[in-house]
């Protein structure tokens, strides 16, 4: 009957436009709705549209929205994880470094467990790098630091301390701001984000490595909501969301490379891989960034060591 | 209740507390607390708090203090009473010239800054009180500056072509080359309505009577007038162009122009700026509580499955793609009567765009006559955006009633200028194309 | 005892609205002193943006109560300004209902808000992160501010209403439409 429908307000941190939009969101109404025989029923909600992106998780936690979608940059205050969760600089170099230490090495289980306190379930939705784009190659560390970079968050501090000229413009700014020349170069997500923001069209170059790989997109959903749903369908709720996690990492490799491949033919980009003299300074400085981020509670010092170890398990350190 | 009926009621509680004569700020948040209460539950006012908070964040407004105080400044110097007697003793001859020049002005404005309230504002200020001393018919004055001063959005920079791409993937660069053709071809419709409009009718707009006209020297001493103004329009718009500031930085430069204006005039005083600080507050103090309001309204008509009703709406229309795209246009010019833009835009877009494409329509286009529509919506009564920001600026002389009847015939001619664009497409879509 | 309180507000709303008129200053040197930074000097500052934003949020939040205060939020005038002052005042009485409605709701979210901001010296995260609970602070406050106004006003109409001749309307009328 009617009465045992569960309807779900869904608030995206993505725009419409936004590949993820599509095929992270959609995929788990479709698949959720499905697979509870129309018993559960999500209504998506554009990025804004009901709470801006900041206000999300608090909207979850106190239980006004049944499910988001978040950054974990957007629950900085309550989470002492999210600076780790959000990505340390040149930590992590392939993606599967990242997705084996979120679901393999417990990262996941740690960050599930800081979002309980707040009558959050937390579930990462895939891993992946945030790339630049920038107008002239970087060829040189002094092409590095005459950059005028748009950025934000930690990712700023990080440039910053690196010594290029890191500011922030707002993305509705970004588009002018790049074509005009205020800022040479940006960030926003790696190939899909700036094409989707029609980046390519004022710079050509498309940054590697990554600036960090990370768990960037986050599911939240609503304890309480969750709580009131029966054994079934909880499981359902869950299970999707476990599976989603693997299917949307790949798949958005996938999409990254066939962007990329897009942009490369149709708007004559170009990838700029940073010369190892540039890549090793700004390893050294992202080294130091880290230790500030295991200062935050016993939670981050514990993922931090647990970070450190693995790299080093990995060669890296 | 099903979402039809309460959309009624929640439009229908919207007209009667306006009528009743209740500030709009008030009007939009109190409709909005209680039918999120009965829709959603206490909690939900939490939503309205978080609406507000995020508008408080948006750095973007930051432009409408800035270009507001810019204006101000200007007015209380002399510096725009200048400018238009110049204007006058030039166009003395032309019935209607201050009019046409003020539509100048604004698609300058229009150039400098990516919304429209800023404008709206600033014209209010800067150009209504020159028209009307100059004996201008206080119809013809609201509404030019009413029409011109919404083309902020059309003109890049533009918030909402920006923000169109985000929600339908286009390009930002064609939606910004696309608005500029349709731009000027709404300013050619409209200065033409104004000249033959003011040769029949000419105390509309009086001419200079030809004994008060100016010789040439006085002519040309009066063109040191405009070199303030154009140097701050080079300042803004140089900045712009040349990347030394995004658009709303622009806005800083702008005030800076001002001052130095101020100091040439030997105006600058601790006084002219206090009181011009204090006026810029008010009114931006004003539009910024209509936007609080705003937002929290269009996010609690959408909790209440606002998109539902569109997409509904959308399966009963009859009569092939063309039928579509005048029904769409209608439902945006009717929604624009109550929503904000953003509102509309998250609401509409997501139902319109797959339609739009999968009946073959360039989107680029449909996002032109889309804003165009939405600057209509601005300022069509009773309930429009730029006409509450001009309530905020006129003198207590003119009444709202004055500023609605002086919309009718300027709509008129925007909707024309939306009807060419339809069936000449290549008026938005020549630029995008000949440029990427 | 009632028209010193109703003055009092009026005259604390036009004390904050002198001194948050002057953060527009703040603002642009904010924004002139980035764009000289970062175009002349190479240099862009962390802090510019943000502190601009920030003081616009306080600057917007707190300008209510003095607006309403100067009867500067605009309504439609159709059919109200053709009735007589006690019929408006009846008329403003009944629809401060949808007044209060909005600012107690807005107040008690946002004092919330506030609170839960300061109880844990809330930062913006940012690559300047300052405190953010000082704005957060500013909605309360605003709106309080704004709540207060909208009594007086209550309490002017019911003056009206009843024909209480003690009333002086002067209180709200000074010195605007220049
Ligand atoms: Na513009
Ligand atoms: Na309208």
């Amino acid at each position: 009957s009617a009465a045992d429908k569960f309807v779900w307000k869904v608030q995206s941190h993505w725009p419409g436009s936004s590949s993820s939009y599509t095929d992270s969101l959609e995929r788990i109404k479709r698949i959720i709705e499905e697979g509870s025989d129309g018993r559960m029923e999500l209504k998506l909600y554009e990025a804004g549209a009901l709470f801006k992106a900041k206000q999300t998780f608090d909207a979850v936690s106190r239980g006004i929205l049944e499910m988001g979608t978040i950054s974990p940059a957007y629950a900085q205050d309550k989470m002492t994880l999210a600076g780790i969760a959000s990505g340390l600089p040149f930590a992590f170099r392939n993606v599967w470094e990242a997705a084996y230490f979120h679901q393999g090495l417990g990262f996941e289980k740690m960050l599930r467990e800081e979002a309980a306190q707040y009558g959050v379930y937390w579930a990462t939705d895939k891993v992946y790098p945030t790339e630049m784009v920038v107008k002239k190659p970087i060829n040189s560390w002094d092409d590095f630091s005459s950059l005028k970079i748009r950025s934000s968050g930690a990712l700023q501090k990080f440039l910053t301390e690196a010594g290029a000229a890191a500011s922030y413009v707002p993305g509705s700014e970004l588009y002018p701001a790049l074509d005009s020349g205020v800022v040479d170069g940006a960030h926003w997500g790696a190939a899909q984000g700036a094409y989707s923001m029609g980046l390519y069209e004022v710079a050509k170059y498309h940054v590697k490595p990554a600036l960090n790989i990370a768990g960037t997109d986050v599911i939240i959903v609503s304890q309480k909501a969750l709580d009131k749903l029966p054994k079934d369908l909880q499981d359902l709720v869950k299970q999707t969301l476990e599976e989603e996690f693997w299917f949307r990492t790949n798949e958005y490799q996938y999409k990254e490379r066939l962007t990329l491949a897009k942009a490369i033919k149709e708007d004559g980009v170009k990838v700029n891989t940073m010369p190892k003299e540039v890549q090793d300074r700004l390893v050294k400085t992202a080294q130091k960034m880290w230790a500030e981020e295991g200062e935050r509670s016993d939670r981050a010092k514990k993922a931090l060591d647990m970070l450190k170890g693995y790299l080093t398990d990995l060669g890296y350190l | 209740m099903s979402i039809e009926a309460l959309t009624l009621l929640f439009f229908g509680a919207l007209l009667f507390f306006l009528v009743l004569g209740l500030p709009l700020t008030f009007v939009l948040g109190g409709v909005s607390v209680v039918f999120l209460y009965f829709t959603w539950g206490f909690d939900s006012f939490f939503m309205v708090a978080s609406q507000i908070w995020s508008t408080m964040e948006s750095f973007t407004l930051v432009a409408i203090p800035l270009f507001v105080y810019m204006a101000m400044i200007l007015e209380r110097t002399g510096v725009a009473n200048d400018l238009y007697r110049m204007m006058h003793l030039w166009w003395g001859g032309v019935r209607g010239g201050l009019a046409i020049g003020t539509l100048g002005i604004c698609a300058l404005f229009a150039a400098m800054c990516g919304i429209s309230g800023a404008a709206v504002v600033a014209m209010g200020t800067i150009a209504l009180p020159s028209m009307l001393e100059r004996g201008y018919d206080k119809n013809m004055a609201l509404g030019c500056i009413n029409t011109g001063g919404g083309w902020g959005i059309l003109i890049p920079p533009s918030i909402l072509m920006i923000l169109y791409s985000l929600i339908t993937g286009v390009s930002v660069g064609k939606m910004f080359a696309a608005g500029i053709l349709p731009g000027i071809l709404l300013m050619v419709l409209t200065t033409a309505y104004i000249i033959i409009r003011c040769y029949f009718q000419p105390h509309l707009a009086p001419a200079l009577p030809p004994e008060e006209r100016a010789t040439w020297p006085e002519k040309f001493r009066a063109l040191r007038a405009v070199i303030l103004p154009i140097a701050i329009v080079v300042m803004v718009l140089g900045s712009i162009i040349a990347g030394i500031t995004t658009p709303t930085e622009a806005a800083a430069v702008g005030v800076f122009g001002a001052l130095i204006s101020a100091a040439v005039y030997r105006r600058f005083t601790w006084a002219l700026l206090h009181d011009a600080a204090i006026r810029t507050f008010k009114l931006t103090g004003m539009i910024m509580w209509i936007l609080f309001a705003a937002h929290a309204f269009s996010a609690a008509y959408q909790s209440m499955g606002a998109q539902e009703l569109i997409e509904g709406l959308m399966q009963m229309i009859p009569g092939g793609p063309w039928g579509i795209v005048l029904s769409m246009m209608l439902i945006v010019f009717l929604l624009a009567m109550v929503l904000d833009p953003v509102g509309i835009m998250l609401i509409t877009l997501p139902v319109f765009i797959p339609i739009v494409e999968s009946l073959g329509f360039d989107p680029i286009w449909f996002g032109i006559l889309f804003v165009i529509n939405m600057e209509i919506g601005y300022m069509t009564p009773p309930f429009g955006f730029n006409l509450f920001y001009l309530k905020g600026v006129v003198p207590p002389s003119i009444t709202m009633q004055d500023i609605y009847k002086s919309i009718i015939p300027f709509v008129l001619v925007q909707v024309v200028g939306m009807g060419i664009i339809m069936v000449f497409p290549d008026i938005a879509t020549y630029l995008p194309e000949l440029f990427f | 005892m009632l028209t010193a309180f109703m003055n009092g507000v009026t005259r604390l709303n036009d004390l904050v609205g002198r001194w948050v008129s002057l953060l527009v200053f703040a603002m642009f040197v904010c924004l002139l002193l980035e764009v000289g930074f970062r175009y002349l000097l190479n240099s862009p500052t962390v802090w510019t943006n943000e502190l601009t934003q920030m003081l616009f949020g306080v600057y917007a939040i707190m300008s209510g109560g003095y607006i309403m205060a100067h009867r500067g939020h605009v309504n439609v005038d159709l059919l109200y300004s053709h009735l007589g002052p006690r019929t408006q005042a009846c008329v403003d009485i009944f629809t401060s209902s949808m007044f209060f409605i909005f600012t107690l709701a807005l107040f008690y979210f946002g004092y919330e808000m506030a609170s839960e901001s300061v109880a844990s010296f809330e930062t913006t995260y940012s690559a300047w992160n300052p405190p953010i609970w000082p704005v957060k602070v500013a909605i309360p406050l605003g709106t309080g501010l704004l709540i207060l106004q909208g009594v007086v006003k209550l309490l002017q109409d019911i003056a009206i209403a009843l024909n209480l001749d003690y009333y002086k309307p002067e209180a709200n009328t000074t010195g605007e439409h220049s």
